[in-house]
């Protein structure tokens, strides 16, 4: 097995926005901070206001570790402006500050994928609204948060111990288990749609629900939660 | 040449079995001939040295040898009972940020010209102790009791260990007791299977005398004349390691636990 113990594993480039600083693999955010910092530190006066662009490759990076690397950035009178990452749990950290997460102008990221990611779609025309609805295909397991301010859509199962919050709708296209809170910004015609819908939690705008104790070997029907008569109500999913 | 696998046992949760898990299938591997090291990490708090019965041999351990006390090979304590195994404890007088991550991948690289298999003992949580178990390693192996807090811990492992590109990690469900998954008392690992969506890699059912065998410090597996299904269930999982294709052994004295059994596994 081939195992990466580089020293450094930071490279820097010249691209036609400033400058791509690219990161490899870190065992932890803390290694990873580490080394950022010492790099920006030594090369402050060199690196001093360009605008950059970071690559992180498969790590999946917060939104809290990405304010911080924001700050570190801009203490070295750096703006940070772009996160490049194969992990949509990243990119979405990254939209949540407002960052790209991809190069202009490039319809393949740097991996060469050319393939359109539909929740990549919004950083080719930068300052719009965001598209409505984030596509997550994957099943989010315990410890995981989404957070998106459009619709949510979900091909996958959402585990105990996950939260997703959506400021518009939240449709799971499979087994919804975890914590899920649908129009988080108020809006009480937010609805969430599940295969198997038995959150822990469920929450619409600022309405509470947890789901009723399963009976045995009840029958699963995809069913819509939804606000009616001010309270919140589980129909079958038309 | 080939080189070594580096198995870390892991859960989240503690108290799940792992530690003995970790003494047992090691005992299990040098028992069919390979050579094995079991590397404790859970620094501050070692244990595998007790279950394993050479806590009485311990001259150095792990931390020294990463701060250049001493050579790997004087770390290593052979077990005398079988051929090919080993052991590196843990130090007790230290904590986890003693090693890094790097140290693990360095340490396991010398260990794998040597050694067919080094078995990491990783300690719970999610933390530091976890990130040094997880790094240098081929192949996960998540421990968890059928128990929803256990499946819950798992979880979240199973996510941070395909995070770190080091899955897809298989599954070793540990003190079942097939009579309460009879009686709808306890998560069958049908129930575990659904949630956690991975491969099982082993049941081992409920036994006294794996509790017994760890406070004697002698591996069950290592305890010849003794045959409970605990210690079969345990080297099956070691020649499923080995790339056998070994059937589940039949936990039922009843029925239904085996029909949703077969149901998963094809029998």
């Amino acid at each position: 097995m081939n195992k990466e113990i580089a020293s450094s594993q930071i490279t820097i480039k010249g691209i036609r926005d400033g400058l791509l600083i690219s990161v490899g693999r870190y065992y932890s955010f803390a290694d990873l901070y580490k080394e950022l910092k010492e790099e920006v530190t030594q090369k402050g006066s060199f690196l001093r206001n360009s605008r950059i662009a970071l690559e992180v490759g498969g790590q999946i990076l917060t939104l809290e570790e990405l304010t911080n690397l924001q700050i570190l950035f801009a203490q070295h009178g750096m703006a940070l402006w772009a996160i490049l990452s194969r992990r949509e749990a990243t990119r979405e950290a990254a939209r949540e500050l407002g960052l790209a997460t991809r190069l202009p102008g490039s319809k393949m990221d740097l991996q060469g994928n050319g393939k359109p990611d539909p929740a990549l779609a919004p950083e080719a025309t930068q300052n719009q609204q965001p598209p409505n609805a984030l596509l997550i295909k994957e099943t989010l397991r315990s410890g995981r948060h989404v957070f998106y301010e459009g619709h949510i859509v979900i091909v996958g199962d959402v585990n105990p111990g996950a939260e997703v919050v959506a400021e518009g709708d939240i449709i799971v296209w499979g087994k919804l288990r975890g914590l899920v809170h649908a129009g988080a910004a108020g809006d009480t015609q937010a609805t969430i749609s599940a295969i198997d819908l038995s959150p822990t939690q469920l929450r619409i705008a600022d309405r509470i629900a947890v789901t009723p104790p399963a009976e045995k070997n009840q029958h699963i029907l995809p069913e819509t939660a939804l606000i009616r008569d001010n309270q919140i109500i589980a129909e079958p999913w038309k | 040449m080939k080189l070594g696998k580096v198995i870390t046992i892991t859960s989240g949760k503690g108290g799940v079995g792992k530690t003995t898990l970790t003494a047992n299938l090691s005992a299990a591997l040098a028992s069919i001939g390979r050579k094995v090291v079991a590397i404790d990490t859970d620094i501050g708090l070692r244990n595998l040295d007790v279950v394993m019965g050479l806590e009485n041999r311990i001259v150095y351990d792990l931390v020294d040898v990463i701060e250049g006390r001493c050579r790997l090979k004087q770390a290593m304590i052979k077990d005398k009972r079988v051929n090919s195994l080993y052991m590196i404890p843990a130090a007790q007088t230290r904590d986890k940020m003693s090693i890094s991550p790097t140290d693990m991948v360095l340490v396991c690289d010398q260990l794998r010209e040597e050694m067919d298999y080094i078995l990491i003992d990783s300690p719970a949580g999610i933390e530091r102790g976890f990130q040094n178990a997880l790094a240098p390693s081929d192949q996960v192996l998540i421990v968890t009791n059928p128990e929803v807090s256990a499946v819950r811990d798992a979880d979240r492992i199973i996510g941070l260990v395909d995070a770190a590109e080091k899955g897809p990690a298989q599954l070793l469900v540990n003190r079942l007791k097939p009579e309460m998954v009879a009686r709808g008392d306890m998560l069958s690992i049908n129930d575990i299977v659904e949630i956690l969506a991975v491969d099982v890699l082993g049941i081992i059912p409920e036994d006294e005398s794996i509790l017994i065998s760890s406070n004697r410090g002698t591996p069950l597996t290592l305890d010849n004349g003794h045959m409970p299904r605990a210690r079969i269930a345990v080297q099956n999982v070691a020649r499923r390691i080995e790339g056998e294709s070994v059937p589940f052994i039949d936990l039922t004295a009843r029925e239904g636990l085996l029909s949703k059994v077969k149901g998963w596994f094809g029998g």
